[in-house]
């Protein structure tokens, strides 16, 4: 009986995985042995036998419904995109507050001229963002806060997610 | 690229677009690709559902990695690649789940393909397309998964010996001893199949 050294090599013949010498020597020894033809004959034929299996294999699901599953998956796994107009946000910042500041400038301008008393303007030092009105006269306290929207804040922020 | 772009254009041009964020390219080399790409998991995974769910994520994994894809091979030959590696990444998983049995272990140490006989006819002569694929089929199912892997690398991916032990992460030994068993287990399973169904008037074909 064939050793299987020797079996395998026959396999690796036919699959034309030896070199040109060893390949030489096993097409003799198959001139000559019976054995050795039987089972090269029988590996080639099971390799036929697998020629073109898949070629009729459908899957079993329409183009549109197969796509549809893949883009929403692609969408779902997409890694968020940066936020598009963060340098508008980065402006809308600068300018809410320089805007207040310029309106209650605005409008202390327009209380001082018209002769009422009182402290129209104040900025508390303690809160940067927050200014305040004072009529006393009319015994009115108006106070402007300043601070960003908080989606604003939202924006400014780098998203934890991660894809 | 229109629609009627995308319809005529060839997969290279197809891969550029779609490298550069074209979606609907995309799409069409998933129409085109699509059946290979889902036979391939077939044959490996024996189970509709499976091959389905890693058909579908592998075409998800080929467009996040298709700026990696240089052209060294066809687009679909890349895909396929990442197809096998999904599907053998499964199936590590199920070996893991079950445990194996005496005749997995025998064909592991490759004993039991030394005694088999020689089959001396062709068992698949003469049958129609639909019966052969039917036979292959159900005696592929009888394969340990490496086995069937081996045999699927090696005669549908036309890996060479070296390619498939890279693959797999086993010797080159192992991969002939594997590829070894599996043809001629899968010889004695087709010629089981012939003598069932009582046809062996069609194996005079044989060589």
């Amino acid at each position: 009986m064939m050793d299987y050294d020797r079996q395998l090599k026959l396999q690796a013949y036919l699959d034309g995985e030896l070199s040109e010498a060893e390949a030489r020597e096993m097409g003799n020894w198959l001139a000559r042995d019976r054995e050795a033809v039987a089972l090269h004959t029988e590996l080639r034929n099971t390799r036929q036998a697998l020629t073109g299996f898949e070629v009729g294999i459908e899957l079993p699901e329409s183009r549109e419904f197969f796509w549809s599953k893949i883009e929403r998956e692609i969408e779902r796994q997409a890694p968020p995109e940066p936020a598009r107009h963060s340098w508008l946000a980065g402006w809308r910042r600068l300018l809410v507050p320089a805007g207040a500041i310029a309106a209650l400038a605005l409008a202390a301008l327009v209380v001082t001229k018209s002769g009422s008393e009182g402290t129209p303007l104040e900025a508390s030092l303690a809160d940067p963002g927050a200014f305040t009105y004072r009529d006393d006269s009319a015994r009115t306290t108006l106070v402007w806060l300043s601070y960003p929207a908080e989606n604003e804040l939202a924006d400014s922020e780098p998203s934890s997610k991660v894809p | 690229m229109t629609e009627k772009d995308h319809s005529s254009a060839d997969d290279r041009a197809l891969v550029r677009a779609a490298q550069q964020g074209d979606m609907r390219a995309f799409e069409e080399l998933v129409a085109r690709h699509r059946d290979k790409i889902y036979a391939r998991a077939y044959s490996m995974m024996r189970n509709e559902e499976e091959a389905i769910d890693l058909s579908q994520e592998a075409w998800v994994k080929g467009w996040q990695r298709l700026k990696q894809f240089q052209g060294e091979s066809s687009f679909s030959t890349w895909l396929t690649r990442i197809v096998i590696n999904l599907c053998l990444d499964q199936l590590r998983k199920h070996k893991r789940q079950r445990t194996e049995s005496i005749e997995a272990m025998n064909e592991e140490t490759g004993g039991v393909e030394r005694q088999m006989p020689v089959v001396t006819v062709n068992p698949t002569a003469g049958l129609e397309r639909a019966e052969l694929r039917r036979r292959i089929d159900q005696a592929l199912g009888q394969l340990s998964y490496e086995h069937r892997t081996v045999l699927i690398l090696h005669e549908f991916e036309e890996m060479e010996y070296k390619t498939i032990a890279k693959t797999m992460s086993c010797s080159i030994g192992t991969v002939m001893s594997r590829l070894f068993y599996a043809r001629r287990k899968l010889a004695a399973l087709l010629a089981d199949l012939k003598r069932g169904t009582g046809d062996e008037r069609a194996a005079s074909g044989g060589e």
